[in-house]
């Protein structure tokens, strides 16, 4: 019988799951501040809040930029090793 | 010569199943982006063929898994690899035209792994790499894409719930383009690998490769990555046709959820070297991101489907490519085995097509990887 704690392989189930949960979040909650962020920011302007609307412009720009870094680091990873 | 003949019949048997690999999956990689509307149906094929090409050429770490450390490549012959191609063939038929949503990868395995058992006994299969690098692995995928999915979908609703759906819809549908491209690149990445692993295997078997200087060649990794992007091409259309009745509907945000917990968890595996079931990743996706919402939102009779059917593959798989061997072996170690089981093999595919032609289509969404 093979003992299944040392077949398996811990490292790599390890580091499967960390990235998993790291990049299935971090696209997913980076695409929802973008979404939020442009749509509060337009509201805002047609309401003339000004500063606000700024505001919420800047989470979506950090939101877009997040989700372009995910996935440009998720290739450099993908393909450096 | 009569080695090489069998070379280039495991080869074409080889790049056959990864053309019907990429055939069925299409609908796992495309479903998701064209029932949100989030593109159009002939788009969606085409950008997912082009990124399944692209994807195969992004890591070899899958491969090397196949190729090394499932069965003891010093053991192996191109029978032994032969036969486990047509027993993983055999399954996906059957399970085709049964409408049992399997495995196809994990029929790959269980096909090679049978072959080898009963060619050279239990020193030929690597308990170890099949535990740990292909069973643990495919247990812990879906649940890991299921519970992904359910999270990231849990906060999207926080973040995003209370807004206009107008906007919020526009903005997934355009995120899909994303994620719907990142599940592409990821099933083009694992499953070209596998045959791009058994096609080394049965280099390494020949003689062509030396055992101890293992490389995929260039030529294997371009036709492995063609035949897979052709299979996901020309599968599309036959999608495109049923897609109406087949997919249930989900909202933009799930969609993208659901494809991005896929993508990653698959990329993510690929990255370690996990030959996994890219279709129960998805499919376990799919249900964390329906669950979150809604638990009755889900079709818990087909998940069960899908947990029968991956019981099932891998010993099924195993006992037709431990089978084919044997026979095979009756017509003694060379290429005739071979000629005549794919003879059979053609033969019954041909007999099977024209049945379930004349039937119409089965009541269950064929779904395999």
């Amino acid at each position: 019988m093979l003992p299944l704690a040392e077949v398996v392989d811990w490292g790599g189930l390890w580091e499967m799951l960390w990235s998993s949960f790291l990049a299935g979040l971090a696209v997913t909650i980076a695409a929802s501040l973008a979404i939020l962020g442009a749509t509060r920011a337009v509201d805002a302007r047609r309401a003339g809040q000004l500063v606000p609307a700024g505001l919420f412009s800047l989470v979506g720009l950090f939101g877009a930029l997040l989700l372009a870094a995910a996935v440009v680091f998720g290739f450099v990873v993908m393909t450096s090793k | 010569m009569n080695g090489d003949l069998i070379l280039v019949i495991v080869v074409a048997a080889a790049l056959a199943f990864d053309f019907t690999n990429g055939f069925h999956d299409t609908a796992n990689v495309v479903a998701t982006s064209i029932s949100t509307r989030a593109m159009a149906p002939k788009l969606a094929v085409g950008f997912a063929a082009v990124l399944n090409f692209a994807g195969a050429f992004i890591s070899l770490e899958v491969a090397a898994t196949v190729a090394q450390g499932i069965v003891d490549a010093d053991l192996i012959t191109p029978l032994i690899v032969f036969a486990g191609l047509i027993g993983a063939i055999a399954w996906n038929l059957a399970t085709w035209y049964f409408g049992l949503p399997s495995s196809s990868s994990h029929a790959l395995i269980g096909g090679v792994v049978g072959a080898a058992f009963v060619a050279e006994g239990a020193q030929a299969v690597i308990g170890s790499g099949l535990v740990g690098k292909v069973i643990v692995p495919a247990i812990v995928a879906p649940i890991l894409a299921f519970a992904v999915a359910g999270l990231g979908i849990l906060f999207t609703y926080r973040l995003v719930g209370r807004l206009r759906p107008g906007p919020v819809n526009e903005g997934f549908r355009l995120g899909q383009l994303v994620s719907g491209g990142m599940l592409a690149i990821a099933h083009g990445t694992n499953d070209a690998q596998k045959t791009m692993g058994v096609i080394t295997l049965a280099l390494v078997a020949n003689g062509n490769i030396a055992s101890d200087d293992f490389h995929v060649p260039s030529w294997v990794v371009v036709s492995s990555a063609a035949a897979i992007a052709l299979g996901t091409y020309v599968g599309g259309w036959r999608i495109i046709k049923t897609m109406g009745s087949r997919i249930h509907k989900m909202d933009a945000a799930q969609g993208y959820a659901a494809q991005g917990a896929g993508a990653a968890v698959i990329l993510a595996s690929s990255h370690v070297g996990f030959p996994l079931s890219t279709t129960h990743t998805i499919s376990g996706a799919v249900i964390g991101a329906g669950a979150a919402k809604r638990l009755s939102a889900v079709r818990w009779g087909v998940a069960g489907n899908i947990v029968v059917a991956w019981v099932l593959t891998l010993p099924a798989a195993a006992a037709i490519g431990g089978l084919t061997y044997g026979f095979s072996r009756l017509f003694g170690t060379g290429s005739a085995g071979a000629i005549v089981v794919s003879a059979v093999i053609l033969a019954g595919a041909a007999f099977l097509f024209a049945r379930r032609v004349q039937r119409g289509p089965t009541a269950t969404a064929p779904a395999e990887g």
